[in-house]
């Protein structure tokens, strides 16, 4: 009897055990069921509106120059308008997400969302866009002349401009003057991918990389850089028809697989570590470091190299985007600010966009943020490069910056015609996020050796062909 | 001794239950009525969208095209890849930590100094939220700049590795069965301490091995214990997303079809039409999978013995 007593104990203890451990799983998948909304929330919002010149909601993205602004909103902008600005700052994936979502889809979430130039003319011409063109023509201290011409061009749609930019930037190549003087090389002022690629050969060793490539998946990591060496070898993603359509996927073309094999071969043989990872920030950190002597990226990381906490301030040499094919391949990209078709009030939120990206902006932010006259947002106006101060803070790079902001391609990055609109290190059209973003997942297997080059562009190739026909 | 007298009461009893009214049930109603208009609504509402052709990037109307999107799937090679992807990564994670829980079950068995304390050690890697255990793993154990196994590997003379981005599959499943040892543990544990003590006091006055006792009664008596853990094991591993998002961001050989799906919706495909048919599909394995798991956790919690 007590036998059978210890027994039956013994089997439910048992079962309770069982209970226990399939009550703790329910409860981690509730924990972890409920986590993927957050993100898509915006952010803290400031402050309920004063109510004397109204509020608006803004959305933008979450780095250093948008950082400033919201912080110097109140006395700069509120103080004056009596506008209250709330903002929601986003990370670029989730800002991307919400405002598609949002303004896509005919909610009026924002009065104000920071887009790129590969959304702006597309949103434009969906109709999901503001005019710009008649209150920057009507309003004097916007001085819409004085934009830098890519950079306009970049985000107006026949003839209508659908965001004002805010922060503009392109690419370059960044290098260690210390390194190749010590290595007896020099670096041509309008270099080419192979004068570039035997150089980062030459100054590779075991302490430090030849050159720094974006190799993280992604349309706007490794998407972006490859792009532009894409293009300038003679390749394309899609060819175009007339009407600007796309025509047939070009993966399959020796051209793109020249271009692949020479960006895969180069980080092979002369490349940072862990590429297969390496984005802009894990760039930047390893060139920081002293760990490679060449970096091709954004024009804008040269305010961070040459700022006075940087350990290679005054090393550098910066020169125009290597070429092979093309006269000009840096890139062009800007945040810009636009105005959705459903905003309840769009002329209280013209004049925050005409504030927010006007020169006056520009001359108030280099006396007060933080980062100095190298931390104002650059790239957007001819005006910015005529400040004294600017140009005293950032005459490394001022100059190459504004060389290549001008001679960005915009118009045709490479050597055939391109579907969509216009674009150099991503081809505009809506279904170029998704294809770049997939393809890059395969080039980066065949950069971390898991996927073979011959399989990546096959597989790419097929994405690539989804698309039209 | 094996026909438990509370066994005839108990059928009893439940003849009864199916005979009372509905009112006596009407307290779970809005409970009931809650659960469908969160679950079972929008789960039809997903049912129409994977019958229509329905994008949002590029902006187009919604349009029924009957089962067309059923009809692309099975020449989606990417579709392919990832239900591939998920069969290995389910199956490797699930027979792994089954192994590795089962071993320690059976050493958390003996008497020993400390085992309280053993044991809520072993059980705190379930209880990690799978996103940071997959952050922990991919930046502190995994990374070739400064991550653990590569310095252990450095210390016996190997080049470092970056095995996130050279094995992702490898990877992704090493963090699972990490985080899915303890749960298999626990209930192997609850097998092992079902085992009727005089049972294995038997065994040992006739003379058996401690091996032989382990293999010819034990193992037996734990297969049901294993089935379940195997079967519970697979409905939650057959859904990882979080570890797939953190660690690799996808990419071939780590997309499966959760994280496939979430790409081809709203993680950047936008084709809503299509993401939905993947998850119908999706969704109707795991009902399969889930009704054996549940026929086998139903039998389990009877009572009844296969050994």
């Amino acid at each position: 009897m007590t036998a059978t007593s210890h027994l039956t104990w013994r089997r439910r203890s048992s079962r309770t055990l069982c209970v226990l451990a399939v009550a703790a799983l329910g409860l981690a998948a509730v924990a972890c069921g409920d986590d993927d909304d957050d993100s898509a929330e915006p952010g803290a919002t400031g402050e309920a509106p004063s109510g004397d010149g109204g509020a608006i909601t803004v959305a933008i993205v979450g780095n250093p120059q948008m950082e400033d602004i919201s912080a110097l909103t109140p006395d700069l902008f509120t103080a004056e308008t009596g506008i209250e600005v709330n903002y929601s700052v986003l990370e670029e994936g989730t800002l991307r997400e919400v405002v598609t979502r949002d303004i896509g889809g005919g909610g009026e979430q924002f009065d104000v969302v920071m887009i790129g130039n590969y959304e702006a003319p597309q949103f434009g011409a969906n109709g999901w866009l503001v005019d710009l063109t008649p209150y920057a023509e009507e309003d004097d201290s916007y001085q819409l002349d004085d934009l830098i011409p890519t950079v306009r061009e970049a985000l107006t749609v026949e003839d209508q401009l659908y965001a004002s930019p805010f922060y503009a930037e392109s690419s370059f190549l960044m290098y260690r003057t210390d390194v190749l003087e010590a290595a007896g090389l020099t670096m041509p002022e309008n270099p080419t991918w192979d004068e570039v690629a035997e150089i980062a050969r030459a100054v590779d060793s075991d302490e430090m990389a030849g050159i720094c490539l974006r190799g993280k998946p992604g349309w706007g990591d490794l998407g972006a850089s490859f792009t532009t060496v894409l293009n300038t070898f003679g390749g394309t993603w899609w060819s175009a028809n007339d009407d600007g359509t796309v025509a047939e996927a070009q993966v399959d073309q020796p051209e793109f697989k020249e271009a692949l094999q020479f960006y895969v071969d180069l980080i092979h043989d002369a490349g940072e570590d862990d590429a297969a990872n390496a984005s802009y920030n894990e760039c930047l950190a390893q060139y920081r470091d002293g760990q490679v002597a060449m970096w091709y990226d954004a024009t804008v990381a040269a305010g961070t190299l040459e700022a006075d906490d940087s350990p290679v301030q005054g090393m550098n040499g910066y020169v125009t985007a290597p070429v092979k094919e093309t006269e000009a391949s840096g890139w062009l990209w800007t945040w810009a600010l636009a105005i959705p078709q459903n905003s309840p009030d769009p002329d209280t939120a013209w004049e925050y966009v005409s504030w927010a990206s006007g020169p006056d902006y520009i001359a108030a932010a280099g006396e007060q943020v933080p980062g100095g006259w190298a931390a104002i947002p650059p790239g957007t106006r001819a005006s910015t490069y005529e400040i004294p101060e600017y140009q005293e803070a950032a005459g490394a790079f001022a100059d190459v910056t504004l060389e290549s902001m001008e001679a960005a391609p915009i118009d045709n990055p490479g050597t055939t015609p391109r579907p969509g609109v216009p674009g150099v290190q991503f081809v505009g059209i809506p279904e170029f996020q998704d294809v770049g973003t997939r393809c890059t997942e395969q080039f980066s297997s065949v950069i971390s050796g898991s996927v073979d080059i011959d399989a990546a562009l096959s597989a790419c190739h097929d994405i690539a062909s989804e698309v039209g026909g | 001794m094996r026909q438990e007298p509370g066994a005839a009461l108990g059928t009893a009893a439940r003849h009864d239950e199916l005979r009372r009214p509905w009112r006596r049930r009407l307290p779970l109603l809005p409970a009931l009525v809650f659960t469908v208009l969160l679950t079972q609504i929008p789960f039809l509402m997903n049912i129409w969208y994977s019958l229509t052709d329905w994008t949002i990037v590029p902006p187009s109307s919604r349009r029924y095209i009957g089962l067309d999107n059923y009809g692309d799937l099975p020449s989606d090679q990417f579709f392919r890849d990832a239900a591939w992807v998920t069969v290995v990564m389910t199956v490797s994670a699930v027979l792994a930590s089954l192994v590795f829980g089962t071993l320690l079950a059976v050493l958390l068995d003996r008497k020993f100094l400390a085992r309280g304390i053993a044991r809520t050690l072993l059980i705190t890697p379930f209880l990690i939220m799978p996103v940071v255990a997959g952050l922990i793993w991919r930046n502190q154990m995994f990374s070739g700049l400064y991550g653990v196994v590569n310095w252990v590997t450095a210390r016996v003379g190997m080049d470092s590795i970056e095995f996130v981005s050279r094995y992702p599959l490898g990877s992704i499943v090493v963090v699972l069965v990490w985080q899915w040892t303890p749960f298999m543990m626990l209930i192997m544990l609850a097998g092992l301490q079902s085992q009727p003590a005089e049972v294995l006091e038997a065994a040992k006055v006739d003379g058996a091995s401690p091996f032989g006792t382990f293999r010819q009664l034990t193992l037996p008596h734990l297969r049901p214990y294993m089935e379940l853990g195997t079967l519970l094991g697979t409905i939650y591993l057959i859904q990882v997303f979080d570890h797939v998002a953190v660690m690799t961001g996808g990419g071939p050989d780590s997309t499966n079809i959760p994280y496939f799906v979430y790409r081809r919706s709203i993680g950047g495909g936008w084709d809503f039409g299509k993401a939905s048919a993947f998850s119908i599909v999706v969704v109707v394995a795991s009902i399969v999978v889930a009704t054996v798991a549940l026929r086998v956790l139903s039998r389990l919690l009877r009572g009844e013995e296969i050994a």
